[in-house]
């Protein structure tokens, strides 16, 4: 097999990494700040996809309609996100484990079934604008323009989360509120408004996965659990809470997946390759790569 | 009084299969294997503390397994009712391994997240497993070919299962691990390898979840993937949730009862999943201790 061949292919996975990243990130920097693993995440990010594919086809005008699904469909979520926060994840905040993953798991199944009630079992797709539907050579080989959106969006999202969390009062605020929410709750601060925002921002992000994802291939009723479980694995793998580690992590097993539909031999099992690396990097570094040992 | 119930339940349970109709007796047998199941997984959950949300896989080897042996390599059905529920507790050596190396939320992914591995790999291996159709028609012994005899036999095993699991939830090994799970720093203090404790009953667990695939195997004559799937792993830590997390019978009743809500709900409504959606986030919000946590609330009043 020639070496393009495979370095393109490779490329094409490292853009399938960015949505995971994107996604994965949100999940990470609920559980980071809120201490709470949300199993919906995955059915937000369904739910983004869905809305996408209603507001391209709302604005028929592609150009138009695929940029407003991308800058309207994300903000529809996060305020879903900001009324579940709200309505049902601050009560279980004090809760143990068990009861918070059930009242996510709770979500997903009503979420899923709100979908497939809403939008019917239908397979949908989002439209891409010609700008973004056509293929560039690189290597000698056509490589999708709308694979090289991804590349670019997906570092930009991580420098634009790193830059929020570093840099600004409201990122301050958040890693304060990570550090001691009692002292900064003292402090005359309402942390309460802190977890409901970032709750909000962990959902836009999901929903943004969504639309790129519709871009990118059909949108189904069972693109919820693909993708949480996708993201767990970016989780283990990274090392929870850890961003850089999400990126490395996403980057590794789109890699992984898309070189492995590359080989007769894997091409099955490509799908069961990001748990192949989980299981490998248990055994070496439990913690993840860039975790750090749990308390 | 008390030392009575068990022994009458037992009775009730058989004399039940003479007057239940096929239908009944099918569904019946469904709600044992449920509670089973759940039952299986609340050793490792409630006993072990451990958020368990891959236990389907091993429900589901069970049920390959059996499917498998039977079809594939021609065993004699009873022997590969036997040996299904080892074969179930090797794979969970080999990812309850794993697992244990992280604890709680950690835990929690891993399991989640192996178990689609195990779903994965059930849905690609097409030439062992049938893939999405599963595999259907499988021999059963002849004096199983009605529901009465299947759902006595469902009843029997369950009873041998409910009483094996009572005697190791009173044993040694489970209080120690129940030391484990309420403070496992002290517990390694003591000179408890908390490791190879949480294995232990992760494989025990597995092992029963093998038995209630098997059993759901031999009654449906048939197996299909999402046997495996996460959402089947949920359903008997909503059993357990509703009846009850951490005792015996709790988990029995409320496995028991989701069937009994699925299969009688789902005759009237196509939203089930939303209804249980709606159950499951009450039950969190207003009666995290179950079923049985609000009787006993009830009676201390």
């Amino acid at each position: 097999m020639p070496v393009e061949t495979v370095l393109i292919q490779a490329l094409v996975g490292v853009s399938s990494g960015m949505i995971l990243f994107i996604v994965a990130s949100g999940l990470s920097l609920i559980f980071g700040v809120l201490r709470v693993i949300n199993f919906a995440h995955g059915s937000l990010y369904m739910l983004g996809a869905f809305i996408a594919t209603s507001i391209g086809a709302w604005l028929a005008n592609q150009s138009v309609g695929f940029f407003g699904a991308l800058l309207i469909a994300p903000l529809v979520v996060a305020f879903i996100g900001a009324l579940l926060e709200m309505g049902l994840f601050r009560r279980i905040y004090q809760r143990e484990h068990l009861l918070q993953l059930l009242l996510t798991y709770g979500l997903t199944l009503i979420i899923a079934d709100a979908v497939r009630i809403f939008w019917g079992g239908e397979i949908l797709r989002l439209t891409l604008p010609e700008l973004l539907s056509g293929t560039v050579k690189i290597l000698d080989r056509r490589f999708a323009v709308y694979n090289l959106l991804l590349l670019v969006i997906g570092p930009a999202i991580a420098i634009g989360l790193g830059g929020l969390l570093r840099y600004t009062r409201w990122g301050r605020l958040i890693r304060a509120a990570v550090d001691n929410a009692e002292v900064l709750g003292a402090l005359g601060i309402d942390t309460r408004q802190i977890y409901t925002a970032v709750f909000a921002l962990g959902c836009w992000l999901a929903g943004l996965g969504g639309v790129l994802i519709a871009g990118r291939a059909s949108v189904s009723l069972q693109m919820d659990s693909e993708i949480i479980v996708q993201c767990f694995a970016v989780v283990v793998i990274g090392g929870l809470g850890s961003f850089t580690g999400a990126l490395i992590a996403s980057i590794l097993i789109g890699v992984v997946v898309s070189l492995g539909t590359l080989f007769p031999v894997t091409a099955g099992f490509a799908q069961a390759l990001p748990f192949a690396v989980m299981a490998l990097i248990l055994v070496v570094r439990p913690w993840g790569l860039l975790g750090k040992a749990e308390r | 009084m008390r030392k009575y119930i068990l022994p009458l339940s037992a009775v009730i349970l058989i004399l039940l299969g003479v007057i239940l109709s096929p239908f009944q007796a099918a569904l019946a047998s469904e709600m044992l294997i449920a509670g089973l199941f759940a039952l299986s997984l609340n050793l490792i959950m409630g006993f072990g503390g451990m958020v368990h949300f891959g236990h389907a896989a091993f429900y589901g080897v069970g049920g390959y397994s059996y499917a498998i042996l039977t079809t594939r390599a021609g065993l004699d059905p009873v022997l590969a009712f036997i040996v299904s529920p080892f074969i179930a507790a090797v794979f969970a050596v080999v990812i309850g391994w794993l697992c244990v190396r992280r604890t709680r939320l950690y835990f929690a992914i891993l399991t989640l997240a192996f178990g689609q591995l195990l779903y994965i790999l059930v849905f690609q291996a097409r030439d062992l497993t049938g893939g999405d159709d599963g595999l259907q028609g499988l021999p059963i012994p002849p004096w199983l070919a009605t529901e009465q005899a299947r759902y006595w036999f469902t009843a029997l095993v369950f009873l041998a299962c409910y009483l094996l699991i009572r005697r190791i939830a009173a044993s040694p090994f489970i209080l120690t691990l129940k030391a484990v799970r309420d403070n496992p720093e002290r517990a390694q203090f003591l000179g408890v390898n908390v490791r190879r404790q949480q294995l232990a009953v992760f494989v025990m667990g597995a092992a029963f979840a093998g038995v209630a695939g098997a059993l759901f195997a031999i009654l449906n004559r048939f197996v299909a993937v999402n046997m495996l799937f996460w959402t089947t792993s949920a359903e008997p830590i909503l059993g357990s949730l509703m009846g009850g997390i951490g005792s015996l019978i709790g988990p029995v009743l409320g496995g028991g009862l989701l069937v009994f809500l699925e299969v009688n709900i789902t005759r009237f409504t196509l939203y089930w999943p939303m209804i249980l959606g709606t159950i499951t986030v009450l039950f969190v919000l207003l009666a995290p201790e179950g079923l049985v946590g609000l009787v006993q609330k009830w009676r201390r009043k």
